[in-house]
This record gives structure tokens, C-alpha cells and sequence, in this order.
């Protein structure tokens, strides 16, 4: 506990297991407040369970969890979420029967006791709306409130992912792959957006594009077979033999 | 000229055709019976049953009552209090019936009498046996030309003691408040006689795999008591004999056991079990065996009680119709004279009322019969003129509570 | 591509209903008027389990179980008791609110399936219950002789006509207060909840906490119903209780088009109407009553009023509409 405060995101020995398979094994990360991180390797490398143990969702099987310096190990995603924490997913996972405006409402109230109020109608909370707006114009969305999300784009759909993230004003999020199955123009205005988020926001970013991931973030973490295999700035991972092997085969 | 003549002539017709009957028969229109029976659901045999015996005697009658026409609505409870309950108002309130019959299980009745007192209509329940509905909880309006549940068993219980020997008796009923009465009754009086009965077993409703049950019958006991309905009553004996219980234990029973209404899907399995009933249609006496060839004429098939307690129903409301010159819209009237039909010569035997508005009537000890390939309730002893109380004095009988699961306690168990 | 009906269509219609229901009765036949107070007091049984089954999305077999409590709080006290109507209506409220907690504790732990099979056995607790607890209930043969509420006012709820007013007030508030509930930030996040379960979480929703309250406000709205059912009945047995009940009332949901708050009033309405009014023309029914539901699962998967809403906005996906609460105003700023 002595430094940890100063840490936005701390891992200690983390390891899940599935069966009999370490999908995430032994892996001990330190990440500063407002530091941008990447998080590459291969398919099967366990990022994503990697995610889903520090937003509570998969449960540990060792190690421990500790967000801006308090111990989050056996904490409900929702307590976590409470600390400051948001996510995205690869696989779009938004409420496809509602409209954009109402998918931000739902992530703009998640932290607000407004959420438990049951007295009177949603319309009611200007603040609400008025943030939901905020939101959606932040990521490019801002004529699309009205329309229900499985009738949006594909790319539409991914910018949606990250406002949901954006609603509740997080202070360490986690973006599983934004550019996912985007063009390379969409792809390109993703990151810009993702690029001029407010500094103060700790960003963890698992990306598979390199281009994406190197001018996102400064520091890159590589994770293979559930390993930590490296981890530093971007060119000395980029220089780092067993990186160049495992993405380029053999050298 | 001729055209002239035909308008008037067809005015006059009109005007006969719009007055005549609304002048002269609005008192005297049709006798509008209203009858609720399951005719869907699990019931619904029973219902046509029910159904067939009213009918059979109103065509018999020329669908005439007391010089009327009669108009017989029937509606379709479907087994169930709250349908009964709506179909009760829509004859009453739409059909403006003069006169309710049918229904069919105990709840039934319960939900039925406050609402059938609320409209001051007559009611004959010629099926529903709750005992309570002529003992701690009559209903004014409601008149029961049937039975109690628990009226077979009272002298059943003394007789099986008496003449068949039998000590230390095995109860297994099904577990709601018609299984509770009989068992109820049978217990009694057969304690009082000097049985014992060693162990209640209690199946719920619906039940039709016996094993778990009947491996739990205790085999030092002289024979086993059982109440058996609808579904369950079609497969228990067979279930009974296959445990090998029959050979060893003899069966006996409630009458809707072995009643007519499941006999003819019974084999020979059934041979040999004892019930009493208020009826059988082996009952040899000429009205009877007008009755039981007529009906098999036609329907194809033989009464059950609920055809005979039915078919009676229309001779009942036809009698007292009759005792009060058919003027069936003074209703108090009407039901005084509902309480004091006597019918010396029903199919089941002399029939009427005692002072609590249940009938006083034969109670038949029937044993089961092969004859002719079929099954049949041989009368094999007849107790004349039994009453809901038997031979207990009813305040005294009335002080005791109503037959249940725990009623009378099991003491020999 | 279907011809769309003028956009403002259902809204003139639910107005017209309404107005129907307050100025025809007067008019009807008393049979009839019986059918449509039963009507009404199913509604609101139907739109209680719509909190379930269309906000929260889990389908539950035990909803009977709320309509019995409110129904035998009604039965043991107006008869042993003399209690009066304010004082049943507490206590079946209350009592249905208690039970749907202790359920919700058991059943909240699964979805799917396994929430059906527990919710249907916590549904027959309470009718073995009814059935066995023969000193508190009278068992098998019901409470009989419930007298119909008195509530000081100068005329008597014995009469059809009075009464029908009662349970339709009754269904007006019952009708605000659940479509207050499902427009506010907490009926927007069981909508949420049965959209993703898992988004919600890491939104930073307490789900369980959510399904719990909307699963007591389903049970409490559910025992009001059996309140009323129990006075119009003057009488509760266990048949009130069983699985079939439960059934109905789930399709009555269905029929109508769950998640919509109306739609289940309206599936309620017909199937009480179909049951009572069809049987009495003819014994095949439950045939047509079969038909009716295979229609509708074939036909209209998400309801009549899935299916009404697919003709008047026919640009928009099926079940966009299953959100049920009006499209967020805009807001002046």
C-alpha cells in the first residue's frame, strides 16, 4: 500500500485458469494515472480475459487487483465501475433495440442515484440528456441519437462502444480493440477520436493494428500464452526479438 | 278489395305475432333451467354424464314442466370455481333462469351457494357432496337432491366391522376435502363399531402411479380402504393388483371407486371390491331397470350415479313445480316446495329431505360383478332410509368438525 | 413493403378504449359487465407480470402465487376478521410484496429456463400451501362468502355496475403507477438489463439489485390484483393458484405483446373474453383459444401490439418498439 495510491492500475501474480489452460498467467502490471498502454499479442494471447478480470466480470484464480491504489480483487464489476472504471468490448455488446440517445442515457445514469429513482419519468433529468448529447457529439454521433442502434453502421456501432465508456466520465479505461472490422478511413477517425481523449483518462488498449497501437500510447505491453513476454516504450519493444518473432515468424 | 284484405290480414298476424306472446305468456314462457357441468377438462366425461341424465328425463317429458315448455341452458364450468362463478351470473343475469342445477367438486359448491343466496335463485345440487354444505354451512337457496360424502360411509363402516369381520383396516384416500369426507365417515363409525384403522395413506390429486403408496401398506391389516376419482379410479385397482395386494388384502372403498362411470374401462381386477353408494345400476328394481335400458338405448352405455342423480333432478324441479301450479317466478315459493318433494320412486330408490336439506335415502353395499362380460355393482345389502347423520343425533353429530386429513385422528396408526 | 396506418392510429385507439371503458358499461349487460370487470382485474395481473417478462426479460411460471396471497389476505381477514377494505388491501399488497422478496432472494439467482422451473415451484409452494394449510384456508374448498368491500361511499359495491368503477379505478392506478415506473431511470435500466445483462454490470448497474426491485414491484401490483379478484369472486379456493393460472397470465403477456404495458391489459382482456364468452357458444373453445396463440407465436412473435406497431411504423425492425416507453423528449436547454 505504500506506493500503490500513485498507481492507476495495479496487477499482482494475476492468473486465470480455465480448465486445465492458464488463460491469463502470472501477469503483474504497473500503470501510472494517464498513461496510454497498449496491449498486443496473438490471438489466444488472453488480453481480452485479461480485460474482464480487471472490470470483475471473470473472477480470478490468483493474484490480485488493485485500482487507483484500493484492492479490487473481490469487488463486483459494478463497485469497480463505481471507482472510475470503464470498458468497451470487441464483440459490440450494446442494447441493439434501443436508440443511440438511450444506450448513452442507460451508461450516463449508471452513476448517478438517479438510477434507483423509479418516481418519475426519465425525462424528467435534463442533466441526463444534456450529458448523453455531450456524449454522442463527442464521438461523431451527435445526429444519429434518434436512431435505434442494430439499424446503425457497423463503424457507427464501434464509435457507440467507446461513448458508452466516455458517459460516466471514467478515469482508467479499457478499450478492447476499437478499430475492430473498420475501414481504414473509419479506422482512421476512431483513433483520432480515441487520440484526443482528455489527458487525464489512464487508457489501456488492446489493439491488433500496430499502426494504431503505436500512435496511440507510449508504452506497450506484449502478452503471449497468457505471459507477460515484454514490456517498455514502443521502440524497445518494437526491437525486442522474441516480439519481432513471435509477429514476424522467424527473423 | 283483396289487396286490402291481405294487409289487414297480415297487420293482424303481425300485430299477434309482436303482442300475443309478449301479452299473454310473459308470465308463463318457457321454465328456463340453467345447468353448469365440466364439459371441457379433465371432468368433461363426467359433465356429459350429468348432462344426459336432465336431458334424458325432460325429452322422456316432452320437455315439459308443469304444462311449460322448459328451456334448458346448459353452461361449461370447465371444473373451475371462477368459470362457474361467471357462467352462474351469465345465466342468471342474461338468461334469467328460473331455476340452477349441476355442478361438480366440492369447491365448486362452496364458491357457488354464497352467490347462488346473494340472488335468491333456487339451486339443486344433485353432485356436489361437501358435507358441510348441509351441515355447519347451509345455504338458504341451495337445495341438495344428491348426497354427502361422508353419508355412505357411516353405515358402511359398522357393516364392514359387523358382517364382513374385518378389524384392523388400511385407508388410502385422495387428499382433498371429498377423499378427506368419505375416509372420514368410513373411519367413524367404524372405529365406533370396534375396527381399527392402522395407517391413512393420502395420494394427492392427480395421482396415478400408486407403487410409492401402495409398497407402504402395512400387510397386517384385514383390508384396505380406498377413495379413488376420475383418472385415479381407472388405474388403482390394477396398480393394487399387480403389487399383489389383492390376492391378499380384500379391497374396499368410496363409490365413486367402482363407480358406473369407470367400470367399463376396468378388467377383471376389479372383482371383488366393495363400496356402498346411494346408487348402482345393478339395482334390481323395475324403475331402475326401465331407467338403466332406456339410457343405454339411448347413449350407449350405462348410468353412472351422476346420470341417475341428474335424470332425478328433472323429476324434482317438475314436482315441486307441479305443487305450486307451475308459478315458478314466486321464487320462495317455489323453493319451499323444492324442500318438500318426496320421490318415492327414483331410479336409486325412495328419496327426500331431511330437516337440514340433504336427502334421506337407501344406501346400496354393492360388490363388484363379472355378468355377461361386464362389470356390474351387485347390491349385496341395502340400508333403507339413511340420512347425512345416520343414526347420530344431528346437533350432537354437528358439534364434532368437518372430516379432514387429521379428522377423526389416527389413533391405532 | 406494408401500407402504414396514419401515425397517430394506436394512440387515437388506446384514447377511444379508455373512454369505452368509463362511459359504455352502463350499457351493458350485466353478464357482459362481469366479463369486463374480470377483464380489468386481469390486466392488471397481466401488465404485473409484464415488469418480468417484458422489462426485465425472464419468463416466470409462478405469478398465480401473487394473485393468491392478495387473494387469501382478502379471503382469511374480510371473513375471520371483518376487516375492511383499506386494511385487506395492505396487507395483500404488503404480503405479495414480502413473498416476491423471499422468491426473488431464490429465483433471481438463475435466468432462462432454470428461472421458469424455480419461479413454477415457488408458484406451488404457495398452492400446496393453500391447499394444505387446510386450518388457515380451508383447504381444498376454497374461502366462500367474502362480502364486497365497503368503503363508507353512498353507493354499494355489491352491485356489478359500482364495482366495475372500483377495479377500473383500481386498473387507472395501477396503470400510472407501472408506467411511471417503466419510464423512470430505474424502468429504463431493467430494459437495459434484458438488453445486456453483462454491459449493465460493467456500466456500474447493480443488476441483481435491479431484476430484485422490479421482480417485488411485479409481485406487489400482482397481490393488488388478487385483492380485487378475491372481492369480485367472493370467494378464493386453490384453484386460483395453479400452474394453469400461471400459464395464462404468461400468455395473456405474450398474446398482447410483452413489454408494452397495454398490450398484456389488452392479451388479458381477450383471453378472459374468449374463455368466458366463446365457451358459451360452443364446447371448442380451447381449439380456438389454441389457434389463437399459434397465431400469434407464427404471426406476431412479439404480440398484437408488436404486430400493430410493425404496421404503423412499418420502416422500423419488429421489436423496436418492445421498449415500450415513449421516445425521450428533447430537452430545452
Amino acid at each position: 500500500m505504500t506506493e500503490a495510491p500513485a498507481l492507476a492500475l495495479s496487477l499482482s501474480g494475476l492468473s486465470k485458469e480455465f480448465g486445465g489452460l492458464r488463460a491469463v498467467d502470472d501477469v503483474s502490471l504497473a500503470v501510472t494515472p494517464g498513461e496510454r498502454r497498449a496491449i498486443i499479442g496473438p490471438n489466444g494471447a488472453g488480453k481480452t480475459t485479461l480485460f474482464s478480470l480487471i472490470s470483475g466480470e471473470t473472477r480470478p484464480t490468483g493474484g490480485r487487483i488493485a485500482l487507483f491504489g484500493r484492492d479490487v480483487t473481490r469487488l463486483s464489476p459494478h463497485r469497480r465501475a463505481a471507482l472510475g472504471l470503464a470498458r468497451t468490448y470487441q464483440i459490440t455488446n450494446l442494447f441493439p433495440r434501443l436508440t443511440a440517445l438511450e444506450n448513452c442515457l442507460l451508461a450516463v445514469q449508471a452513476l448517478t442515484p438517479a438510477k434507483l429513482h423509479l418516481h418519475r419519468g426519465l425525462a424528467r433529468y435534463p442533466a441526463l440528456f444534456a450529458r448523453a448529447r455531450t456524449v454522442l457529439e463527442a464521438v461523431g454521433l451527435g445526429d444519429k441519437g434518434g436512431e435505434t442502434v442494430r439499424t446503425l453502421s457497423h463503424g457507427e456501432q464501434r464509435q457507440l462502444e467507446v461513448a458508452l465508456a466516455l458517459a460516466g466520465t471514467p478515469r482508467l479505461l479499457l478499450l478492447d480493440e476499437p478499430t475492430a472490422g473498420l475501414s481504414p478511413a473509419e479506422s482512421h477517425s476512431m483513433t483520432a477520436l480515441l487520440k484526443n481523449l482528455d489527458s487525464a483518462i489512464t487508457l489501456l488498449v488492446i489493439e491488433h493494428d500496430m499502426d494504431v497501437a503505436f500512435e496511440l500510447t507510449d508504452r506497450i505491453t506484449v502478452l503471449h500464452y497468457g505471459r507477460v513476454v515484454a514490456d517498455g516504450l514502443r521502440h524497445e519493444v518494437k526491437a525486442n526479438p522474441l516480439v519481432q518473432e513471435i509477429y514476424l515468424g522467424a527473423p | 278489395m283483396g289487396r286490402k284484405m291481405i294487409v289487414s290480414v297480415l297487420a293482424a298476424l303481425v300485430l299477434v305475432a309482436i303482442s300475443g306472446p309478449g301479452q299473454a305468456w310473459a308470465q308463463k314462457g318457457p321454465i328456463k333451467i340453467g345447468f353448469l357441468a365440466p364439459l371441457t377438462g379433465g371432468a368433461a366425461q363426467v359433465g356429459k354424464d350429468m348432462v344426459n341424465g336432465l336431458t334424458m328425463w325432460l325429452e322422456e317429458h316432452g320437455n315439459q314442466i308443469a304444462g311449460r315448455k322448459v328451456e334448458l341452458i346448459v353452461e361449461d364450468t370447465q371444473g373451475q370455481p371462477n368459470i362457474a362463478l361467471t357462467k352462474l351470473r351469465k345465466l342468471v343475469e342474461s338468461d334469467k333462469v328460473h331455476v340452477l342445477s349441476g355442478g361438480l367438486f366440492a369447491h365448486v359448491g362452496y364458491a357457488l351457494a354464497p352467490k347462488v343466496d346473494e340472488y335468491k335463485i333456487p339451486m339443486l345440487y344433485p353432485v356436489m357432496a361437501a358435507d358441510d354444505l348441509t351441515q355447519r354451512k347451509p345455504a338458504k337457496w341451495v337445495v341438495r337432491n344428491g348426497w354427502t360424502s361422508s353419508q355412505p360411509s357411516h353405515p358402511f363402516g359398522e357393516w364392514v366391522v359387523k358382517t364382513l369381520g374385518y378389524k384392523r383396516v388400511v385407508t388410502i384416500g385422495i387428499d382433498y376435502a371429498f377423499g378427506w369426507e368419505v375416509v372420514g365417515g368410513f373411519q367413524k363409525s367404524f372405529e365406533e363399531a370396534g375396527g381399527q384403522v392402522i395407517q391413512k395413506l393420502w395420494p394427492p390429486l392427480g395421482t396415478t402411479d400408486f407403487a410409492p403408496y401402495l409398497s407402504q401398506i402395512r400387510r397386517d391389516a384385514d383390508a384396505v380402504f380406498a377413495l379413488m376419482v376420475a383418472a385415479s379410479s381407472l388405474r388403482f385397482p390394477k396398480q393394487y393388483q399387480d403389487a399383489g395386494l389383492k390376492a391378499r388384502l380384500p379391497l374396499l372403498g368410496g363409490g365413486t371407486t367402482f363407480d358406473e362411470f369407470v367400470l367399463p374401462s376396468l378388467g377383471d381386477e376389479a372383482i371383488g371390491g366393495i363400496t356402498p353408494l346411494m346408487y348402482s345400476a345393478a339395482l334390481d328394481t323395475p324403475v331402475n331397470r326401465r331407467f338403466v335400458k332406456d339410457y343405454r338405448a339411448k347413449y350407449g352405455k350405462v348410468p353412472s350415479y351422476y346420470s341417475e342423480v341428474c335424470y332425478t333432478t328433472g323429476r324434482w324441479i317438475n314436482d315441486a313445480a307441479k305443487a305450486i301450479g307451475g308459478d315458478l317466478e314466486d321464487r320462495e315459493k317455489f323453493l319451499a316446495a323444492l324442500r318438500k318433494v318426496e320421490v318415492p320412486d327414483a331410479p336409486r330408490g325412495p328419496v327426500k329431505l331431511d330437516a337440514y336439506g340433504n336427502p334421506i335415502q337407501n344406501i346400496y353395499i354393492r360388490k363388484v360383478e363379472k355378468k355377461d362380460g361386464e362389470l356390474w355393482n351387485t347390491v349385496i345389502h341395502t340400508f333403507p332410509a339413511v340420512s347425512q347423520f345416520w343414526k347420530y343425533p344431528p346437533e350432537q353429530f354437528l358439534k364434532q368438525p368437518v372430516y379432514d386429513r387429521n379428522f377423526p385422528p389416527c389413533k391405532y396408526c | 413493403m406494408r401500407r402504414a396506418l396514419p401515425p397517430g392510429t394506436p394512440r387515437i385507439a388506446i384514447v377511444l378504449a379508455f373512454l369505452l371503458l368509463l362511459v359504455a358499461p352502463p350499457f351493458l349487460s350485466s353478464f357482459l359487465l362481469a366479463l369486463v370487470t374480470q377483464a380489468v382485474i386481469y390486466s392488471i395481473l397481466a401488465m404485473s407480470l409484464d415488469i418480468i417478462l417484458g422489462y426485465i426479460g425472464l419468463a416466470s411460471l409462478g405469478h398465480a402465487a401473487y394473485l393468491g396471497v392478495g387473494a387469501y389476505s382478502v379471503g382469511i381477514l374480510a371473513t375471520r376478521h371483518g376487516a375492511g377494505f383499506w386494511a385487506t388491501l395492505a396487507v395483500g399488497v404488503l404480503l405479495a410484496t414480502a413473498v416476491a422478496a423471499v422468491f426473488g432472494l431464490v429465483a433471481l439467482r438463475a435466468t432462462g429456463v432454470y428461472f421458469l422451473m424455480i419461479t413454477l415451484a415457488l408458484g406451488m409452494v404457495v398452492w400446496g400451501l393453500a391447499h394444505r394449510w387446510v386450518s388457515m384456508t380451508q383447504g381444498d374448498n376454497g374461502i366462500s362468502g367474502v362480502p364486497r368491500p365497503d368503503l363508507g361511499l353512498p353507493w354499494s359495491f355489491a352491485q356489478g355496475l359500482p364495482f366495475y368503477y372500483l377495479a377500473f379505478a383500481a386498473f387507472l392506478v395501477a396503470f400510472g403507477v407501472l408506467r411511471v415506473i417503466v419510464g423512470s431511470p430505474f424502468g429504463k435500466s431493467l430494459v437495459g438489463i434484458r438488453e445486456s445483462e453483462s454491459r449493465m454490470r460493467t456500466l456500474g448497474y447493480h443488476v441483481w439489485l435491479h431484476k430484485y426491485i422490479g421482480f417485488m414491484i411485479a409481485g406487489g401490483v400482482g397481490g393488488f390484483a388478487g385483492v380485487l379478484w378475491a372481492y369480485y369472486n367472493g370467494f378464493v379456493s386453490p384453484a386460483d393458484l395453479e400452474l394453469a393460472t400461471s400459464v395464462e397470465i404468461l400468455l395473456m403477456v405474450a398474446l398482447g405483446g410483452r413489454g408494452t404495458l397495454l398490450g398484456p391489459a389488452l392479451g388479458a382482456a381477450l383471453i378472459v373474453f374468449l374463455k368466458n364468452l366463446v365457451s358459451v357458444y360452443t364446447q371448442r373453445w380451447l381449439l380456438i383459444l389454441g389457434a389463437v396463440y399459434i397465431g400469434t407465436i407464427v404471426y406476431a412473435p412479439e404480440g398484437i401490439v408488436g404486430a400493430v406497431r410493425q404496421w404503423t411504423r412499418p420502416g422500423e425492425p419488429p421489436d423496436v418498439a418492445a421498449l415500450g416507453a415513449r421516445r425521450p423528449r428533447r430537452v430545452a436547454s
